[in-house]
């Protein structure tokens, strides 16, 4: 197996440099909301001494000056989706594990790119020179990663020769395995993989149970495993930009109404539902807000969608007014079957949508609708109320 | 079963409610309206209310309103508003 790993630091970073060439040049902290709290997620390689995820207070007490920016995680992702599309088009096997690490299968392009140079090159082609891509190539996920960590920006390497000497001096930190683990791993004193290696497999296992057996193989370089190509699903992606900022939920809910009508038009002509999907809102101030929902059973309309998003927006409140929202599909599927209601109201209420239904489908246009409070306190006063499809 | 036509239905088919209407509307020196052209010609016979609205400022299209409930000649209620940003007359409920 021969795979290419491809990193791209502080990438979040680099989507903002993209869109925000200013900022190239200046000192930037990216920060996350969890809670009440604000965390570092990304920032500047020039401010030393900052890790993701340490509180936003700390990494300003030494970087006073630095500018902040909201997370945008949507953005992030669609610019990593187009990457990721980018690099299809060299290899069919593409593995986006995170947010700028990517690892490409590579075993038989030698008729396309006939050495490793013309393919990390037609890789970089891919990549906007922003980026600053590192790439690695190796046997297997592991070494890949470390010999394109091992890079300079910009930077790539093909990892031949002895690889227990490559691997003898790296730190334990390196190992892909969990923080508690690696926190044992310093209290017996292991530092370096070289370290690891030497010690017999049993130990280990007794010590860490079956990720023992993981790290031992690990820090002698052998990494069975296989890359996950993205899921071929086409993700459903709508957003709107909200006629005014808004705090109330019936507003929020009915924009998402709004675009769930739009796929819903979409997907049900094909008898599909939903089952995976994310909401998000952006806040005046630029705050990111995001939750997943899932379906046990496809959802097949707009109502069912809708509860859901309502019970999860009680949950979890928004971080300020919202400007703009959207959702993204990300799995689809068909229902396992229906069963109509046993009262009279709820079926002769089915059938009245249905009827409803078959009248829009023959005239082209929502023919019957419902008044629907959106901001019934607003001083503006086209904003209080809405005509809403009764159908949706 | 009916027919798929194969027309689109209208994803964003959500409508406002209580819209502005535009109206013609003739001034006075002080700006206070004075004719309304609803449906006909009407003078104003006297502005019962007055009150002026300002949101969104700090968008790029803000919301100056100022409202007249004004009672027309023939004894009809009226509400109507001049948007300070673009000049406009309309007619709206409140």
């Amino acid at each position: 197996m021969k795979i290419l790993c491809l990193l791209l630091p502080h990438f979040l970073l680099k989507c903002e440099a993209l869109r925000r060439p200013d900022i190239t040049d200046r000192p930037v902290i990216i920060t996350r909301t969890s809670g009440s709290q604000k965390l570092v997620l990304d920032f500047s390689p020039e401010l030393g001494g900052l890790q993701p995820d340490i509180p936003l207070q700390q990494a300003l007490s030494r970087h006073g000056h630095a500018e902040l920016l909201s997370e945008d995680m949507p953005y992030y992702r669609s610019v990593f989706s187009g990457l990721l599309d980018a690099l299809e088009s060299i290899s069919p096997l593409v593995e986006g594990t995170e947010l700028g690490c990517v690892y490409i299968g590579v075993d038989g392009l030698q008729l396309i790119y006939p050495d490793d140079k013309r393919l990390i090159d037609a890789v970089f082609r891919t990549v906007p020179d922003v980026f600053a891509p590192q790439a690695g190539i190796a046997g297997n996920k592991f070494l890949a990663y470390l010999t394109a960590r091992r890079c300079p920006p910009g930077g790539r390497q093909v990892l031949t020769g002895d690889i227990a000497a490559f691997l003898r001096d790296l730190p334990c930190d390196m190992l892909p395995v969990s923080m508690k683990s690696r926190e044992k791993l310093r209290l017996f004193g292991l530092r370096t993989l070289g370290q690891l290696a030497a010690l017999p497999s049993g130990p280990l296992l007794s010590q860490f149970g079956p990720e023992g057996k993981r790290i031992h193989d690990l820090a002698r370089g052998y990494d069975d495993t296989p890359i996950y190509p993205r899921m071929m699903e086409k993700a459903i992606e709508e957003s709107t930009l909200l006629a005014s900022v808004t705090v109330s939920l019936e507003a929020l809910v009915v924009s998402w109404e709004k675009l769930l009508g739009g796929v819903f038009t979409r997907i049900n002509q094909a008898g599909l539902g939903i089952r995976s999907m994310n909401v998000w809102t952006r806040t005046w101030n630029a705050e990111q807000w995001e939750r997943t929902i899932k379906f046990k059973e496809p959802a097949m309309d707009v109502r069912s969608v809708i509860n859901r998003i309502k019970r999860v927006l009680e949950e979890y409140p928004q971080p300020g007014p919202v400007e703009q929202l959207g959702l993204v599909i990300s799995r689809l599927g068909f229902p396992g079957g229906r069963q109509n209601s046993l009262f009279r109201e709820v079926r002769s209420q089915d059938h009245l949508m249905e009827d409803i239904r078959q009248l829009e489908l023959r005239l082209g246009n929502p023919q019957v609708y419902r008044v629907k409070e959106v901001e019934p306190w607003s001083r503006i006063p086209e904003r209080r109320y809405v005509l809403a499809p009764t159908s949706r | 079963m009916v027919e798929d036509t194969g027309e689109t239905v209208r994803a964003g088919a959500y409508k406002p409610v209580n819209a502005p209407e535009i109206i013609q509307v003739n001034e006075d020196a002080a700006g206070l309206p004075v004719v309304v052209k609803n449906k006909r010609r009407q003078r104003v016979g006297y502005i019962d209310d007055c009150w002026r609205i300002d949101d969104e400022w700090w968008r790029t299209e803000p919301v100056s309103r100022l409202y007249y409930a004004v009672r027309l000649a023939s004894g009809q209620k009226l509400v109507i508003y001049k948007d300070l940003v673009t000049g406009g007359w309309y007619r709206q409920s409140y």
